[in-house]
């Protein structure tokens, strides 16, 4: 029986002021290593701080503020 | 780790006396210091501030080489007070290995203000590690770190090299560990809210405003550093002048003729004229460190990373690119941000086209003298344009080759006050670093010129009967169709050296000064041939210096020798073009 995939929300479907809980991040090892090392891990709340129509995201997890690529965000699944 | 105020607490620690070096089996020069803690003489070197030992960017991996080959007596890791829930991980990754880390909580200055308390015996307990408070900035807690690392030291025990090599495996299983074990030890408010960085950035980040601002900032810090450039270059050319002159040009009578002229009119003119400079990098250095500490560098990145984007650069390249408009020295070696070093190289790639305020002063120049007030601005501004088209250029062609893997994420740290001394500090010791790289570029150009343009025979330097002005001859074939007589090709060659020795030479080849000078460029050149030359000085090639780091920065004469080689291409085929087809328009 074919397996149906949702289509996940991710980080760059969120708009300025919205949070959400990191659900997984989808990426090769090493991007994977480095969002994680930046704080993007599974469980974290995420908040968006800053969103413009072009350009990159700010994003607020814990107590540390990133900006991200929309590309590199919407690598990153979120529970709404 | 990045961002934790580790240069701050190394320059503490050791003082000025920190030297750049090599290390077995790491690839990149690492700074180092000797320092006595304890009455023994203790090597202290700063490695590259990490998120995770076990990651994959550049700096991670330095990091690992540099364990893995090099026996170590002491770990000191330094971590942000205000992050610790971040950065603890990273910490008991060494525990994890049998070193046991000197852990040093930084920043507690911060942290304080923003209501976190820390209770460090029982987090020293649960990790088995010393652990120390301080603030790096005021200062304070130094006492205890030096006893903490001397006990460390003492009682260390060497691991295993091969042991390590073994044991460097990802573990996720320490950030739960970590998570419990500061859930434990540190009381923190739910969500710390950083007001004041909030403000300033509702301002600077503004959709409409942020740009024009940034602009506006990058004016205002070159406008500074000129008005405060100016009056110390011409004390400089002062100084020197006066040394020239009372001490050296007594020897005329003394020394033999070709021993003082290559001694006084080459080697120390020459040099002079390129230490003349200094002051104005050096400036350019202290604001570059002043941009980075204060926390606007990220800014700046978020607001020119859109654009940037598309180029395959980030938005930190922009601000290099802006910086190159100073100087291409301290731009180049602000790369050093970058941890992918594909997107660095393009950087370095991208930023020798800025039009530095060396070439920009030869502009000026030709530009007054061949133009009328009226046409010369707009001349200039025309070559600003060139300058960037060159830049998106090379970035659109070799983004491809040189493509980053890594995600563009970068922290948007809390603004903080640049500390005066720190940025002194680091300022001077990234020009020391620099000059002691370049030196032997510049003396070894010098030198070259000087030959070139007074043997075999010389009736004035470069005139008829030189090898300069045999080069100049030979090279006329491949110059005269955009538009360069054969001396004016001896003026391009001192221009490889730098661009400021371009207006002395023509001084120096021809005995004339003011206006003069003005009406022999005429005989030399016609308006459509000064915009073809200048369009070629801008192009060509950046002066040794600029070659000289990007040898050093990159490690490679390759890259170095590639950049050149497109640099001259790209100079001469934007020249041809421009020259033929002014030519063809009738001008």
């Amino acid at each position: 029986m074919p397996e149906l995939t949702p289509t996940l929300r991710t980080l760059s479907c969120l708009r300025k002021g919205e949070c959400a809980f990191i659900t997984g991040i989808h990426a090769p090892d090493s991007t994977r290593s480095r969002l994680q090392a930046m704080g993007l891990r599974t469980g974290r709340e995420a908040e968006v701080i800053r969103c413009p129509r072009i350009g990159p995201m700010q994003i607020r997890v814990g107590n540390i503020h990133l900006i991200m690529r929309r590309c590199d965000a919407a690598r990153v699944s979120i529970s709404s | 780790m990045p961002n934790t105020g580790k240069s701050t607490f190394f320059n503490r620690l050791t003082g000025s006396s920190s030297r750049v070096g090599n290390w077995p089996g790491v690839t990149v020069d690492l700074l180092s210091a000797r320092v006595v803690l304890g009455g023994q003489a203790v090597e202290v070197v700063d490695l590259p501030g990490i998120y995770d030992l076990h990651g994959f960017s550049d700096d991670e991996q330095i990091v690992r080489r540099f364990l893995e080959n090099i026996q170590l007596d002491l770990i000191a890791v330094i971590l942000n007070a205000t992050q610790l829930d971040h950065q603890l991980p990273m910490a008991l990754q060494f525990c994890q290995l049998g070193m046991k880390p000197v852990i040093l909580i930084n920043m507690i200055d911060e942290a304080d203000q923003l209501g976190i308390r820390i209770d460090v015996e029982t987090l020293a307990r649960d990790v088995r590690c010393p652990v120390v408070l301080l603030s790096a900035r005021h200062g304070t807690g130094m006492n205890e770190v030096r006893a903490a690392l001397t006990t460390g030291i003492q009682n260390s025990t060497p691991v295993s090299l091969d042991r390590l090599r073994s044991t460097l495996h990802a573990d996720d299983q320490l950030v739960e560990h970590a998570e419990a074990l500061v859930k434990k030890s540190v009381i923190a408010p739910s969500r710390l809210v950083r007001k004041m960085t909030e403000r300033i950035d509702r301002v600077l980040l503004h959709p409409w405003l942020g740009l024009p601002l940034f602009l506006l900032a990058m004016f205002l810090v070159f406008q500074a550093v000129y008005t405060l450039g100016a009056p110390i270059q011409d004390a400089v050319a002062w100084l020197l002048d006066g040394f020239r002159s009372w001490a050296l040009v007594p020897l005329k009578g003394i020394l033999p003729a070709t021993l003082y002229g290559f001694l006084v009119e080459g080697l120390y003119d020459g040099i002079g004229t390129v230490a003349s400079f200094v002051p104005v990098i050096i400036l350019f250095f202290f604001f570059m460190a002043m941009v980075e500490d204060s926390g606007y560098l990220a800014r700046a990145a978020f607001l020119t990373d859109a654009l940037m984007a598309r180029l395959g650069l980030d938005g930190r390249g922009f601000v290099m690119l802006l910086m190159g408009f100073g100087c291409n020295v301290p731009a180049l070696m602000g790369t050093r941000v970058m941890r992918s070093r594909s997107l660095r190289l393009l950087s370095m790639l991208v930023i020798p086209f800025s039009l530095c305020s060396a070439r920009l002063q030869v502009f000026i120049f030709i530009a007054t003298a061949m133009f009328t007030p009226q046409q010369a601005p707009l001349i200039l501004f025309f070559l600003y344009l060139v300058s960037f088209a060159a830049a998106f250029l090379t970035a659109l062609i070799f983004g491809r080759r040189l493509k980053s893997d890594e995600p563009f994420v970068l922290e948007l740290p809390p603004y903080r006050l640049p500390v005066a001394r720190q940025v002194l500090m680091r300022g001077w010791h990234e020009v020391h670093h620099f000059l002691r790289r370049a030196s032997t570029f510049i003396i070894t150009g010098v030198v070259l010129v000087w030959l070139l343009t007074h043997y075999p025979n010389a009736s004035t330097p470069g005139g008829a009967g030189t090898y300069a002005s045999m080069l100049g001859q030979w090279l006329n074939p491949v110059l005269q169709p955009i538009g360069i007589s054969p001396d004016m090709s001896i003026v391009l060659l001192f221009g490889f050296v730098a661009k400021e020795i371009v207006i002395g030479a023509m001084v120096a080849m021809t005995g004339l000064g003011g206006s003069a000078l003005t009406g022999y460029l005429h005989t030399q050149m016609d308006s459509v041939q000064a915009i073809s030359f200048m369009l070629f000085v801008l192009l060509y090639t950046p002066c040794l210096s600029t070659l000289a780091t990007q040898r050093s920065e990159s490690r490679s004469w390759k890259f170095a020798g590639y950049s050149t080689a497109w640099s001259l291409f790209l100079a001469w085929t934007v020249s041809y073009g421009f020259y033929q087809g002014g030519r063809l328009l009738g001008y």
